[in-house]
């Protein structure tokens, strides 16, 4: 019983992960249909800022809203240079676009930074673990599951109540009528981009936080989960990809905890066919977005 | 004008150049980019510094330069065949080839028919060799070498339990099943294993089964490396585990050095160590003096050894740079002295017998054990997968 709460509590902490992540990607997807590959170069970004602030002796409290300002700003800056110029393309060319950016961001790192992982100099209160009615929680964990917590119900709340999170919401409706209704399309597309960024980068202090280096392919996993999450929970709908998130967090972390040892090579593959077994019931994903035709998937 | 004046004198001039001074070309079909890069960068970088300085002093023998034709192979198997095969069109007598088995194998198809040796820059499978027929060699102490002298040293410590976490993903990451077959040879207990797969984030599911574990192992094995180790080892931490861990060279890294306290304690092989007066802390001074910065890390040297190695090799054929002549010398050199180690391939099928130093880290620096010889008799066949 111990066990499996123990395990619960992991699959809470690397699901909200996945969670963040995917709702990063989802922001973007929701209004302009674009699945930014290049959201785990904006990991690295911050993950890179993370270990620069530590050779500069810059505290950690501090450079943890720094990293996730620097994503911002990167995401921002992405998507005037890259993505702008293809913004009506067709879902094709933007796919490939953010290919090219993730690719190009990745040989700048290793021609600029360094081709080896650079160790992330951390709090050493984040390695630790406390005792909670009998379960050992390590302090990341704890700090993954508050953290995702609170970056839900900011966004719960922004998309709700601010003007721009509204606009957003509109125009990942029906973006043309939106539009109608004088809503900026540069302003919108903007700002969920910097919102992206702003996940990625809370993401990237989470996930640096566990592995304590950072590298030039950094970036390359999580997209790959936050996508996988994102199918998952049906694409382009924000509750669908916190949803996703958790799910893919608690089928990786009970696979990992309770498969049979002589099955456990084959975790990934298991993994893998149980989120297809989810989408042959669920086409669209757990939650699909209310926009989303049919015949788009 | 004065620009086109001097091409053509300098082309007047390479023409009339004698052609007694001989050039061995050394082809490198190594990864610039993608995820090997970190480890060949580093061995790249020491080597170059050997053929700065063999060149420097008038080349091998005094009369034979050393030339570099590099080619990146973007971490990719396939990009290696391509790129060795254009190697070998270019007459390049001795290929250097990446840090992994598994490129390193996609090129033998090549290697074998150009009949030119190869090298890997670090793998350390001892399979390679084996796979790689006769004219594949490797440049780091074999994986069943270093498990035997982690093994050996864990028994020598009073441990009596072990426990290894491996990566089925490629051969290098399953030396603790190594580590297990002589650690059961010595009387030792194995409690269990569990896999993960390479850049796995998140290893707190296999901390948890560990730390319920009852009684806890004395010693973890892994051969993860970065991002792997350190987040397992945290994992580890995090969930009250506090047994013995041993790892292997994958992370001679800044990144184990700086873990603080959790990484304290950690134990691990590699293929040297710079003590006072050692030859390795006299390359670490010219590597210094050449790049301006400190030496990170042991590959730099090992990339050292690996020209050392093949200077020798054309010096043991009377100075030829024919690729067979070069094999057939190099698989019979004996105790060359490197950086890092005396380098032995006389007797072996290509994985050279060098020294493995085991270090632990201490206060965020390298602490040295020793550098053990392995018992002959314990160390394990090679596992052919």
């Amino acid at each position: 019983m111990d066990l499996l709460l123990q395990q619960t509590v992991n699959a809470f902490a690397l699901g909200g992960t996945y969670a963040l992540l995917a709702l990063g990607l989802a922001v973007v997807f929701s209004i302009m249909g674009l699945i930014n590959f290049a959201h785990g170069e904006l990991m690295t970004i911050s993950g890179y800022t993370l270990m620069y602030c530590g050779i500069a002796g810059v505290s950690f409290v501090l450079a943890v809203p720094l990293a996730i300002a620097v994503a911002m700003i990167a995401a921002i800056l992405m998507e005037r240079i890259a993505f702008r110029p293809v913004r009506n393309s067709s879902g094709a060319t933007m796919l490939v676009t953010s290919f090219a950016v993730s690719m190009i961001l990745q040989v700048l790192f290793q021609n600029f930074i360094s081709t080896r992982s650079q160790p992330v100099l951390l709090p050493q209160i984040l390695s630790d673990s406390v005792n909670v009615f009998g379960l050992i929680i390590g302090v990341n964990k704890i700090a993954a599951i508050a953290t995702t917590i609170v970056m839900l119900v900011f966004l719960d709340i922004f998309m709700k109540r601010q003007k721009t999170g509204i606009a957003m919401r509109a125009a990942a409706e029906d973006f043309n009528v939106a539009r109608l209704m004088g809503i900026r399309a540069n302003t919108v597309i903007a700002g969920a981009f910097a919102l992206s960024g702003m996940l990625a980068g809370v993401a990237a202090v989470l996930w640096v936080s566990q592995r304590s280096s950072v590298d030039p392919h950094m970036g390359f996993l999580p997209v790959v989960k936050a996508f996988i999450a994102a199918i998952l929970g049906g694409l382009g709908s924000l509750r669908g990809a916190v949803a996703g998130g958790f799910l893919l967090g608690f089928i990786e972390i009970y696979l990992a905890a309770f498969l049979p040892p002589e099955l456990q090579e084959f975790r990934e593959p298991i993994g893998l066919s149980l989120v297809v077994v989810v989408l042959l019931f669920r086409p669209n994903g757990l939650i699909p977005a209310a926009s989303l035709k049919s015949e788009k998937v | 004008m004065k620009k086109i004046l001097l091409a053509s004198t300098m082309a007047v001039a390479t023409l009339a150049a004698p052609v007694s001074a001989e050039v061995l070309k050394i082809g490198l079909a190594t990864a610039q980019t993608g995820g090997l890069a970190g480890y060949d960068g580093p061995v790249i970088e020491g080597l170059h510094i050997a053929v700065d300085e063999i060149n420097a002093a008038g080349g091998i023998n005094g009369n034979i330069k050393i030339e570099l034709i590099e080619k990146d192979v973007r971490s990719d198997a396939a990009q290696t065949a391509i790129a060795v095969q254009e190697l070998a069109d270019e007459g390049v007598s001795v290929l250097v080839l990446p840090c992994d088995a598994d490129p390193s194998l996609a090129a033998i198809g090549t290697v074998t028919s150009a009949q030119i040796p190869a090298i890997s820059t670090c793998a350390s499978s001892p399979t390679l060799p084996m796979i790689g027929g006769d004219f594949m060699f490797a440049n780091f102490p074999g994986d069943n070498v270093q498990a035997t002298v982690s093994a050996e040293w864990a028994h020598q410590q009073g441990h009596k339990s072990a426990y290894i976490i491996y990566s089925p993903d490629s051969q290098y990451t399953t030396m603790p099943l190594y580590f297990a077959d002589v650690f059961k040879a010595l009387g030792g207990e194995m409690l269990g294993e569990d896999t993960h797969s390479i850049g796995q984030q998140d290893f707190s599911a296999i901390a948890t089964r560990i730390a319920a574990l009852n009684p806890q192992p004395d010693v973890i094995m892994t051969s993860s490396y970065e991002p792997d180790f350190p987040s397992m080892l945290k994992a580890l931490r995090a969930a009250g585990v506090t047994a013995q861990m041993i790892g292997s060279d994958g992370i001679d890294s800044p990144t184990t050095f700086s873990l603080g306290d959790t990484g304290e304690g950690v134990v691990f092989t590699t293929a040297g160590h710079a003590t006072e007066g050692s030859p390795l802390a006299d390359f670490n001074a010219k590597y210094e003096a050449a790049t301006g910065s400190a030496s990170e890390t042991v590959f730099n040297a090992v990339g050292y050894d690996l020209i050392i190695v093949v200077a020798e090799a054309v010096k043991a054929a009377g100075g030829s740079t024919d690729p067979v002549a070069i094999r057939t010398a190099m698989a019979e050199l004996e105790n060359v002295r490197g950086a890092t180690s005396l380098i032995t391939y006389k007797g072996t099928n290509g994985m050279p017998v060098r020294e493995v130093t085991l270090i632990r880290v201490k206060d965020g620096e390298r602490e040295l054990i020793g550098q053990p010889s392995p018992t002959a008799d314990l160390i394990p066949a090679p596992r052919m997968q």
